[in-house]
Parts: C-alpha cells; structure tokens; sequence
C-alpha cells in the first residue's frame, strides 16, 4: 500500500511536465523542486537538531557565487563546480558550527542572520571580483548540456528533481542512522543527551555541514537556471526566511515535510506575485508574513503533524463505524 | 590619517551608540522578562521613525516633541504585540516563539513598503545643519541631542527599574518567575509592561534619530541586526552590560567605516560578535 503509493508519486513526479500547459508551470515546479531541496537541508539542522538557522541564504549564496565566478573565469564545467560549490558552503558551515554550537539559546539564529548580512554587504563591497550590486551572469550558451544548459526547461526539472529525491533519500538515512537519533535526542534535552554522553556539538556540526553542502549545491543549480546571481536576491535575509518557511509550513523534522512546504509556498508565492503582479510592492509578503503569524498561532508544530492527528482520528473512527453497523 | 579625524571618528561613534543602548536595552528588556527574542526590534524603531515623520509632515510637529505622542502610541502597540502574538506562545517551542517575530518583522516592513512606497524621506528642521566646532572636530547638534535625548531616557528607565514599585516588581519577574508570582506579582501584566517599554525605547531611537536619518521601509533592519550584537556582547538580559557594549560596537562601527569603508561598518559589528562569541560568549556582564 505505502509502496504503491510511493510508486504512484514517483510516476506523476516523472510525467508531470508533460501534463503541464506551459512553461510557465514548468518553472513554478522547477522552482518547487529547488525549494524542497533547500528546504530539506534547513530541516537537516533546523528541524532534527532543532538549531533555527536565519541565514541559510550564506550557504546558498556561496554556492551561487563560487561556481557562477569559476565557470566565468575558469570555463570549467558547472557540473564540477556543483560540488564545488557546496564544498564551499561546508567549508563556511565549519567556524559557524565550532562556535555556535557551545552555547545553547538565540545565539546560533543571531549569528546566522549576522552571517548573510556580512556576505552580501561583502560582495557588494568587493566589486572588482563581484561585479558588486550589478551580480554576476552566466553566458548563455544555448543547448549546451556539458555546460549544465538547456533551451527547454524539462532537463532543469529532472536535475532539479533528482536533487529533491537525493535529499529526501539521505534524510531517511540520516533518521534512521546513529546521528539522526543523536540529533533529536539533542533537540529534545541537550543536557540529558550530553549526559548519556552524545557529543552534542559534533553531532550538530555534522548536521549543518550536511545542511550547508546540500543548500550550496542548490545555490550552483539555481545560479545555472536563472544565468544571473544577485547579492541582495541570493544573500538576503527574504531568502533565508524564505528556505526557513518552507521545512516550518511543511513540519520539521519529517521526512516529506520540506517537500508539501515547497509545494505549498511556492503555489501561494507565485499565485499572490500573478495577483498582484507588482502593482500594489509590499502587499504579498505583507500577506506572507500575516499567515507566518496565523499559522503559528494555530499550530505551533506546523501543518503536517497537525494533518498526521487529523487521519489518524479518521482512521480511528473508520473502525469503530464498521463496528456499529455490524 | 591625521588625529583629528580619528577623533571625529571616535566621536561620531560614541554619538551614535547612545541611540543602539536604547535600541538594545528595550531588546534586552523585552528578553530578560518575557524571555523571547524579539526579532521585530528594527521594526519598531522603523515605526518611531515613520511616526515622527508623519506627525513633522502633516502637523509640522517638532520631531523631539514628537516623543511625547510616538512613545506612548509605540507603547500601546508593544502591549498589543505581546497580548495577542507573544502570550499566546509563551510555552511554545523555540520555533515558534522566533518565527512568530520574524513574520511581524516581515508584515511590518512591508506594510511600511505598501503604505508609504520604498521612497527616501527626511525631515528638515531649522537646528539640521547646525554644529559645534572645536579643534577641527564637528559635532552636529542633531546627533549630541539624539546622544543625550537616547541617555536621558535610560537614566528615567534605570530610575524606574530601580526605585519604583512597579519597575522592581518587573526586575523580580525577570530573575525568577515563580518566585515573582509567589510574592503576588502577576507575570503577565509585567509581561504587557515590558513589551510595551521595549517597544516604546524603540521607537523613541526612531525618533531621536529622525532629524539626521532617512526614513524608509527596510531602515530598522541595521537597528535590529546592531541591537542583537549589543546584547549579546553585554550578556542577554542585562541593561549596564547593553549600555556598555553599545559603546564599544558605535566605536567599532565608525572606526570600521574610518578604515574599511563607509559599508562595511557592520562588518566590523559583526566581526565584535563573532569575538563575543568565541572569547566571552555569555557577555561582558556574563558569569558562568
């Protein structure tokens, strides 16, 4: 039954852009896959160790800038610098992690914030290199495979996809491995599970490592999609918020929680940008920031645990129903 | 580079932190009670600003006598905040007590957006260009008045901390919460209390900073990124610390700006964080 389902997923997910009227679709999922995946990476180190990053826009932006100034000065091939990138970001990850995670409290989310901030005012200050305000931009090469270019837009979402399934794969693993126990145990009593003798702050630095591999990598896709890379759209505190919202709506520390998110925010970001269309600026994150509240007030935990209580009473009642009419 | 310009430097940045302290202390205050970080911080700086700038534009309100109308006005709304956003997540997870703040933050900055378009305004008063000289130092006496308006403030918020009934109650609050409620003080009108003042010190900073400051929506985010290094460099809750440390980063701020460039300034802030946080992470005022 879950194998056939999954299996079910698994073939819309395959033919769904052919089901599609336009590319216009097309791109809204591109755009859901790319968010799934960094949205499971926030998860990895947000929603398992329960440390709230504010500024995975640094990792995403690193990816973004290292690959997209390698591929212009170097010509190497964005496949390469796909790995590049992200070892990037974990190289980044290493201090944030070795020195945040000694200490418990607000310190890890005020320092992330603090990280993205200080990379963009960074690349906008060393213009020479960055191209400051103006970003960078990947020359358009037209069908060019090797360099990570497609004219349709369907090769960008099976990559993209590919990319989700990997994430949701090593997330499994990494649940049922010794380090995702050693992780939520951190995240429910960090004293209790020193005290059993978890070393909590290896354990977390290995999460955000994970984490900020994953979301460089989507930095580098994401900078090859689009050709441009701005300091202030891929650094920005909108974007961490942005990575951070869509594992939050989902349910952290689930497995498929980042990818309803994804599917969810993504819909809601791009129908409020179609119904507004720029005409009234401010009015849809004035929306999205309304229903960040809404929801939190409604359900603490996020949606998908609340929806998880909400079938398992169905399921419960169906039985009992049975029972009377026999 | 000649002294007299490190000086000015020096000066400049002094000035300055007494405007991040007030900032800083209604974070820390708002922390210390309530014990939420209250991301919105900037936000509410941002409002005192567009506060004093609409009450100057339509009414041609002096924008220091604003004070007395946008303090009370922020004071209400921080009340409101903690009533119906933060008290319902008081034993929320982390989660959702952090995000609750940032989609204020979110709302409130684009609401500015919606309302008053992404445009630059400024106030224009007789005293704007007006500066003291001395020894080939300038002091604008805008940014002497917001630095001495910014103390008098804390020293009225000490003195009611300290030799009120009320304000030692809400000190009581802040150091153990059962015990407080043990002694018949009831946490959550101390709560509303403290919203309200860390809100209301926020938006007097706006104010205070209007006659030499642009206003525009996204104007709070460097307010509230500053604040968070101050209290966290002063140890998180407590005011002496938060008074001290917004000296040190205004000094690090304009001495950055002096040798680095004029943006990046919050580098150098930044920098002082990540110092913090290797070499003293519980603050100056900390104990282990």
């Amino acid at each position: 039954m879950r194998r056939a389902a999954a299996a079910g997923l698994f073939l819309t997910l395959i033919v769904l852009p052919f089901l599609l009227p336009n590319p216009f679709y097309v791109h809204i999922v591109v755009m859901m896959a790319v968010f799934a995946v960094l949205g499971g990476a926030w998860n990895l180190i947000g929603g398992y160790a329960g440390q709230l990053s504010l500024g995975h826009a640094a990792f995403f932006g690193t990816g973004a800038y290292v690959s997209t100034l390698l591929v212009n000065a170097t010509g190497i091939s964005p496949w390469i610098t796909l790995w590049l990138g992200g070892a990037a970001a974990l190289l980044l990850s290493l201090p944030v992690g070795a020195i945040c995670f000694r200490l418990q409290g607000p310190y890890f989310a005020i320092a992330t914030i603090g990280l993205g901030e200080v990379l963009r005012l960074l690349v906008l200050h060393f213009r020479e290199v960055t191209n400051g305000a103006q970003g960078l931009t990947v020359p358009f090469k037209g069908e060019a495979p090797w360099q990570l270019q497609f004219e349709s837009k369907f090769p960008y979402y099976y990559i993209a996809l590919a990319m989700a399934a990997a994430v949701v794969l090593v997330t499994r693993r990494m649940e049922r491995a010794r380090l995702g126990h050693y992780l939520v145990a951190i995240g429910q009593n960090q004293d209790a599970a020193e005290a059993i003798g978890i070393d909590s702050v290896r354990a977390k630095g290995q999460a955000l490592a994970l984490s900020a591999f994953v979301t460089g990598v989507a930095g580098v896709f994401y900078a090859q999609y689009t050709y441009v890379v701005h300091p202030d759209s891929v650094f920005g505190l909108g974007m961490s918020i942005q990575i951070a919202l869509v594992a939050i709506v989902g349910g952290v520390g689930t497995v498929l929680g980042p990818i309803l998110g994804a599917a969810i925010m993504e819909s809601f970001v791009q129908s409020t940008q179609i119904a507004f269309a720029g005409q009234y600026p401010g009015l849809e994150l004035i929306v999205y920031g309304g229903l960040l509240m809404a929801v939190i007030l409604w359900q603490p935990r996020g949606v998908i645990p609340w929806l998880a209580r909400v079938f398992r009473r169905a399921a419960a009642r169906r039985p009992a129903a049975r029972g009377a009419q026999a | 580079m000649d002294l007299t310009t490190i000086v000015q430097a020096l000066i400049s940045g002094v000035l300055m932190a007494g405007i991040y302290a007030l900032v800083a202390i209604g974070l820390t205050l708002i922390f210390g009670v309530v014990r939420i970080v209250n991301f919105a911080q900037g936000e509410f700086v941002m409002l005192g600003m567009y506060a004093t700038y609409w009450l100057w534009k339509l009414w041609g309100i002096d924008p220091y006598a604003s004070l007395l109308i946008t303090m009370p006005l922020l004071f209400c709304f921080g009340v409101l905040v903690q009533r119906f956003l933060l008290q319902p997540i008081l034993h929320a997870p982390d989660l959702a007590q952090i995000f609750m703040t940032v989609g204020l933050s979110v709302a409130l900055m684009n609401a500015a957006l919606f309302s008053f378009t992404a445009d630059f305004r400024s106030v224009k008063t007789a005293y704007a260009e007006r500066a003291l000289h001395a020894g080939g130092v300038t002091v604008p006496v805008t940014r002497l008045f917001a630095f001495v308006g910014a103390l008098a403030l804390a020293g009225l918020l000490t003195l009611f901390l300290t030799r009120t009934d009320v304000g030692k109650a809400l000190r009581a609050v802040a150091q153990d919460r059962e015990v407080s409620m043990l002694l018949g003080i009831n946490p959550r009108r101390m709560y509303l209390l403290a919203v309200g003042l860390g809100t209301a010190l926020a938006g007097a900073a706006g104010g205070l900073i209007v006659p030499f400051f642009y206003v525009f929506p996204t104007v709070g985010v460097v307010f509230g990124l500053v604040a968070f290094v101050v209290v966290i460099l002063g140890t998180l809750g407590s005011i002496q610390g938060a008074l001290l440390a917004s000296l040190i980063v205004g000094v690090a701020e304009s001495l950055g700006i002096l040798f680095a460039g004029a943006d990046l300034g919050l580098v150098m802030v930044f920098a002082l964080l990540v110092a913090a946080l290797v070499f003293k992470p519980l603050g100056l005022m900390g104990q282990a």
